[in-house]
């Protein structure tokens, strides 16, 4: 019986811990978290997150924008050093032949992701859901390990569950129900903030955190709706309430952030030490999926920010 | 009773790991069938530097590596039945993209074909230079195996399972159609797949698992191959396809290098196709030639007499010696010699031992490629009328299709086996498919019928076509697939 008891009081001992740590964050205002209402809304949406046909197809159709655009900025940061592949300097698809031309193309691409694969980057994805990006990203040869962290607690069991269906991701997904300012790890080569700022309230937050959390030379990439009377016309009266195609409540007019907004937050906090590498609109065409275009003041969009020191 | 509970747990575990290793091997792509999608679709995996690392297995009935492998070393010295007809667009994804050497000497170029009207003599030619292959379906595959074997994988990147069948498939987790399908073969051995490929024909048995239904009518008509000895060509001949519409069913000879041919002669109902099957080489030789050149009211004397008497050296003498007479008074009546050549196929004296086959003619549609875990290509999932030449090249369609979609889906971090990676692959191969198999429908449909309105539509159809060039290069695109210029 004696045994039976220690035992309990060790097990207590951390768990009151564990306890403790929870009461302080009611307690204590926490800037980078989800209001009580997000988190309930994606809580009823995590049963069906994974399911691609159902009310988050939407977001997996944007998720393989997402994965271009990561792709193509990544692409924009190394250089082939091989000598034996040759890329001639001029517009070489207008000049040469469809075949020469295609067999450049393939010798350029498989140079930059032999390049890549050679980063093995620390990645982290904040607000990560069902784990549609995270999972993306640990699929990806130049991907050492994701961690994906969100607030509402059934999105992270529904992620664990679905990481473990497929043998490839073991080891290479975590994920972890925290808050951003109590993540002790600051060497994430890439931060992920896809389509999540319009959901905080205090964005700026959300942004400074993720920037500490960030090595020298690595990327932040922001994803996030212009806040506008045409934003409100597409993604919600649009999306929400005639096509249906985004669930109801998902969005927040008030809570969109404009590009040139988390630019000029950028200038204002971090001016010597940042680089806007890429930003692009994106919108979705039913036909089509979701399409790149250089309007960044409309609607939907991606930004990728490099940390220079 | 801790300690009780202790051991239970230790022995559930042992029991759990030796559960383990003795469960289904994993795989990433499982393709069931290695004609030549299921062929194609391997090299094309293995090949591309994507998708490379994806570990693939094969599984076919037939014994590949002996049967099939040994046409490239030893090729036989005449050619075989089944033969089929190649557009540049597939030539050139198999040579150019997955790298195949083809054996080129068995393969025979064509400039163009000529169409014919068995009942009005309506005519159409549409010429265009190198516009389609004909190829042995055996060629194809062995070459794909040739250039998967020179690849040098090991058993963990590429194998294949030879001489065993699938006799069961099943969801890893029942009533969940996105769990991993594990596959059980006729030898035992279990496979849990994370993409299953139905290359595995009409009767797929991928197909019956994924649940995908198939619209479709069969044709009651029969297709008969053979390959055809030829008079020696003239220097003057074109080389060109040649197909005529009977009342019976089109029949077309199509080229093959030197003085051989291969022959696809459609012919409706079992009877007459039995009856040309079981017929003396000789008579059969010269009933395809009557059958370019005479009528349909001499052709049905001819099945007549010889369904009457069958193999009676005398008959068939008869019938040999009255179309050798008509075909002559035919030619006379031409304005010249040169027309011989530009109007009819060069003569048939022989056939190959042994070459004549016949099969069962349908059109089939799958309403969907592909479902959660699942695609299908090729016959699979769709089978059409020969007429048109295009069954082998939708298949390789399919599969350059199905690739490009693993491809994309690979770069952006998708499960292969999922919806989302599969979707577009289906997207792009449907119409594509719908076309030529609608083309290849419609054209039996009206081809079919001795209705008088609709043969004079149809000769004026075919003679407009034939001198309206932008309708004719629209023609040509579709049967080559669009890679005309």
């Amino acid at each position: 019986m004696n045994k039976l008891i220690v035992q309990k009081q060790l097990l207590d001992k951390p768990f009151y811990q564990f306890l403790g740590r929870r009461a302080r964050s009611f307690v204590r205002f926490k800037s980078t978290a989800a209001s009580p209402d997000e988190i309930k809304h994606f809580q009823e949406l995590a049963p069906t997150w994974w399911d691609t046909n159902g009310s988050q197809r939407i977001l997996h159709k944007m998720n393989l924008a997402r994965l271009d655009f990561i792709r193509n900025t990544l692409n924009k940061t190394v250089r082939i050093k091989d000598p034996n592949t040759f890329i001639p300097g001029y517009n070489y698809k207008e000049f040469l032949p469809e075949s020469v031309s295609h067999s450049i193309e393939n010798d350029l691409n498989e140079g930059l992701s032999k390049e890549l694969t050679k980063r093995q980057y620390n990645v982290l994805d904040i607000g990560c859901g069902g784990g549609i990006l995270s999972e993306s990203m640990a699929r990806q040869p130049f991907v050492k390990q994701v961690l994906g962290i969100d607030l509402t607690p059934e999105c992270i069991s529904v992620a664990k569950l679905h990481a473990r269906l497929d043998p490839k991701l073991e080891g290479k997904v975590e994920y972890d129900e925290i808050a951003l300012e109590d993540l002790k790890q600051k060497d994430y080569d890439i931060i992920t903030c896809f389509e999540m700022l319009e959901h905080v309230d205090k964005p700026g937050d959300i942004l400074e955190q993720a920037w500490k959390r960030l090595k020298p030379n690595g990327l932040l990439f922001v994803s996030t709706i212009n806040r506008n009377p045409i934003s409100w016309f597409t993604t919600i009266f649009m999306g929400e309430t005639v096509l249906k195609i985004v669930p109801p409540g998902t969005h927040h007019l008030s809570k969109y952030i404009d590009a040139s907004e988390i630019e000029e937050w950028f200038e204002k906090k971090h001016p010597r030490d940042h680089k806007v590498l890429s930003l692009k609109g994106t919108m979705y065409i039913p036909t089509q999926g979701w399409v790149e275009h250089d309007c960044t003041k409309i609607g939907n969009y991606f930004m990728a920010v490099k940390k220079l020191h | 009773m801790q300690f009780l509970g202790l051991f239970q747990t230790i022995i559930r575990r042992q029991l759990a790991t030796a559960a383990k290793s003795a469960g289904p091997k994993l795989t990433d792509v499982l393709i069931v069938g290695g004609g030549p999608a299921g062929l194609t679709l391997a090299t094309a995996i293995k090949t591309s530097p994507i998708l490379s690392g994806f570990k693939t297995t094969l599984v076919d009935s037939q014994n590949l590596t002996d049967r099939v492998a040994k046409f490239y070393d030893n090729p036989p010295e005449e050619f075989t039945n089944r033969v089929v007809s190649l557009t540049p667009k597939s030539k050139k994804f198999l040579t150019e993209t997955l790298g195949v050497p083809l054996m080129n000497d068995r393969i025979q170029s064509y400039d163009g074909l000529y169409v014919i009207d068995g009942m009005t003599d309506a005519r159409m030619a549409l010429d265009q230079d190198g516009m389609l292959d004909m190829i042995e379906i055996l060629n194809i595959q062995s070459s794909l195996l040739h250039r998967l074997n020179h690849l040098n994988l090991n058993e963990g990147s590429f194998e294949i399972k030879e001489e065993v069948k699938v006799t069961s498939i099943e969801s890893s987790t029942k009533g969940d159609p996105t769990s991993w399908p594990i596959v059980t073969l006729s030898n035992g051995e279990q496979y849990k797949t994370r993409l299953l490929v139905g290359a595995d024909g009409f009767n797929s048995p991928v197909k019956k698992f994924s649940g995908i239904t198939t619209r479709g009518w069969p044709y009651d008509t029969f297709g008969m191959v053979a390959t055809l000895k030829l008079n020696p060509l003239s220097p003057f001949a074109k080389l060109r396809g040649w197909q005529r519409f009977l009342k019976t069913g089109p029949i077309a000879h199509l080229p093959l290098p030197g003085d051989n041919a291969t022959l696809v002669w459609s012919t409706k109902g079992n009877e007459l196709s039995q009856l040309l099957i079981q017929l003396d080489p000789k008579v059969f030789s010269s009933l395809v030639n009557a059958a370019f050149i005479l009528d349909d009211a001499d052709l049905d004397y001819y099945y007549k007499i010889l369904g009457e008497n069958p193999n009676d050296s005398v008959t068939n003498e008869s019938v040999i010696d009255d179309i050798t007479q008509r075909i002559n008074q035919v030619w006379d009546s031409l304005k010249n010699d040169s027309l011989i050549d530009e109007r009819y196929p060069p003569q048939v004296i022989d056939i190959v031992d042994k070459t004549r086959a016949r099969f069962p003619l349908k059109l089939s549609h799958a309403d969907i490629y592909c479902s959660d875990r699942i695609a299908l290509v090729g016959d699979a999932a769709h089978t059409t009328h020969p007429l048109a030449g295009q069954g082998l090249n939708m298949g390789q369609h399919d599969v350059e299709e199905l690739t490009r979609a693993l491809e994309k889906g690979t770069l952006r971090g998708l499960d292969i086996g999922s919806m989302l990676c599969l979707e577009p692959f289906w997207g792009e191969c449907y119409p594509f498919n719908n076309v030529r198999l609608g083309m290849a429908d419609k054209l039996h449909k009206i081809y079919g019928t001795n209705f008088t309105p609709v043969v004079q539509l149809r000769s004026l159809g075919l003679q407009l076509t034939d001198s309206l060039g932008p309708v004719k290069n629209l023609l040509i695109n579709t049967l080559t697939a669009g890679s005309s210029k």
